[in-house]
């Protein structure tokens, strides 16, 4: 397809634009137009568009301004809060990984070491305790209790950081 | 390359804007932007309509344009430069609209194939335009509308879409050729009816 502009397409849209075709145009345009594909186009096109332009200004619209404006207002006012509050998630996220690296690296170290200090637990516990205890020869791995319920309390605790983390104002 | 935007970021186009007072302040009060909506919502509802082709979807764009127009910091330069931004907020959320993988879904049939319509009469123009306007493509849609009823510069349709004002001047001589043709058709056979 050729793409050619005619020299008198400026003078024809501004016409029209201003409203001025085909009354307000001189001879040579009108006769230019009536010969010229590119032009009689364009004014076909135009003066369509614009009809259909006019009689969707009488259309009637269904939304309210108002509650346009108290709906953008309270996205503003949620999206600003959420900025304010950015740095606390991030400052929350930042604990929750520390509080679970050192209890990791603090579980992992003391199992290392056998739990000597958690002896005490052993003495306290009621002999008759042991009987409920899914242990089938009567000997009880303390060591590996302590360190279930030391993941436990981890899950538990981690679930609750999260559970604040994620609370949103 | 742009990469495609699944999350509407693109909706809001960065402008040298006017920063807010506060940001959780609206830049434009409610009698102001009342005053703008009476005037520009009919040509951006009858642009968001025609583009389109789906009323439903239209008037839900034309909600997001304005909450997202008074969101952002508005263009300086007046009520002109205001609708320009609106109509290129509105562009750019038809492009998201586009870009979006969907199912099909009655809110997809196209305008046409509806029975019920909505409250725009149906005159002779329009019986017109609107089987013409559901053979072209949405860009084409588009540059026409913009350019056509809208009275845009290719400068200012460059600015509303992200084309290039080579590009526009193009595809929109393209499209006008097109659509021609087939409003002359369209104008033959209502006449051979009649």
């Amino acid at each position: 397809m050729m793409f050619r502009t005619c020299s008198y397409e400026a003078e024809l849209t501004q016409a029209m634009k201003d409203g001025h075709w085909p009354e307000g145009c001189g001879p040579e345009l009108r006769a230019h137009v009536d010969g010229c594909s590119g032009c009689s186009d364009l004014v076909l096109v135009t003066q369509t568009f614009q009809h259909a332009r006019s009689e969707s200004e009488h259309a009637v619209l269904g939304g309210s301004p108002s509650l346009l404006w108290w709906r953008a207002q309270l996205r503003r006012r949620n999206a600003a809060a959420q900025r304010v509050s950015r740095p606390i998630t991030i400052a929350q996220t930042f604990a929750l990984f520390v509080y679970v690296l050192v209890g990791v690296v603090f579980i992992a170290s003391q199992y290392r070491h056998g739990l000597h200090w958690a002896s005490w637990w052993s003495e306290l516990v009621p002999s008759r305790a042991q009987h409920f205890l899914p242990v089938g020869s009567g000997q009880v791995d303390w060591n590996l209790l302590l360190l279930i319920s030391g993941f436990g309390m981890l899950a538990l605790l981690s679930g609750l950081v999260v559970y604040l983390a994620s609370d949103k104002p | 390359m742009r990469k495609p935007d699944t999350t509407g970021e693109y909706a809001i186009p960065n402008v040298d804007a006017r920063v807010a007072s506060r940001p959780d302040e609206l830049p434009m009060d409610s009698d102001a932007f009342a005053g703008f909506y009476q005037r520009s919502a009919p040509a951006l509802r009858a642009y968001l309509v025609r583009v389109s082709g789906n009323v439903a979807l239209a008037d839900d764009l034309m909600q997001e344009s304005y909450l997202r127009f008074l969101c952002a910091s508005q263009p300086e330069g007046g009520e002109v430069n205001y609708r320009r931004y609106l109509f290129r907020i509105a562009t750019n959320l038809l492009r998201d609209h586009w870009r979006r993988p969907r199912a099909a879904s009655i809110e997809d049939v196209p305008e046409q194939f509806l029975v019920a319509r909505d409250g725009m009469s149906r005159i002779e123009s329009q019986a017109t335009l609107d089987p013409a306007m559901a053979q072209m493509r949405p860009r084409e849609r588009q540059l026409l509308w913009l350019a056509h009823a809208e009275g845009y510069s290719h400068r200012e349709i460059s600015e509303i879409t992200g084309l290039s004002a080579g590009g526009i001047r193009l595809l929109l001589f393209r499209a006008r050729r097109k659509i021609a043709r087939l409003l002359r058709k369209q104008i033959d056979a209502d006449r051979g009816k009649a």
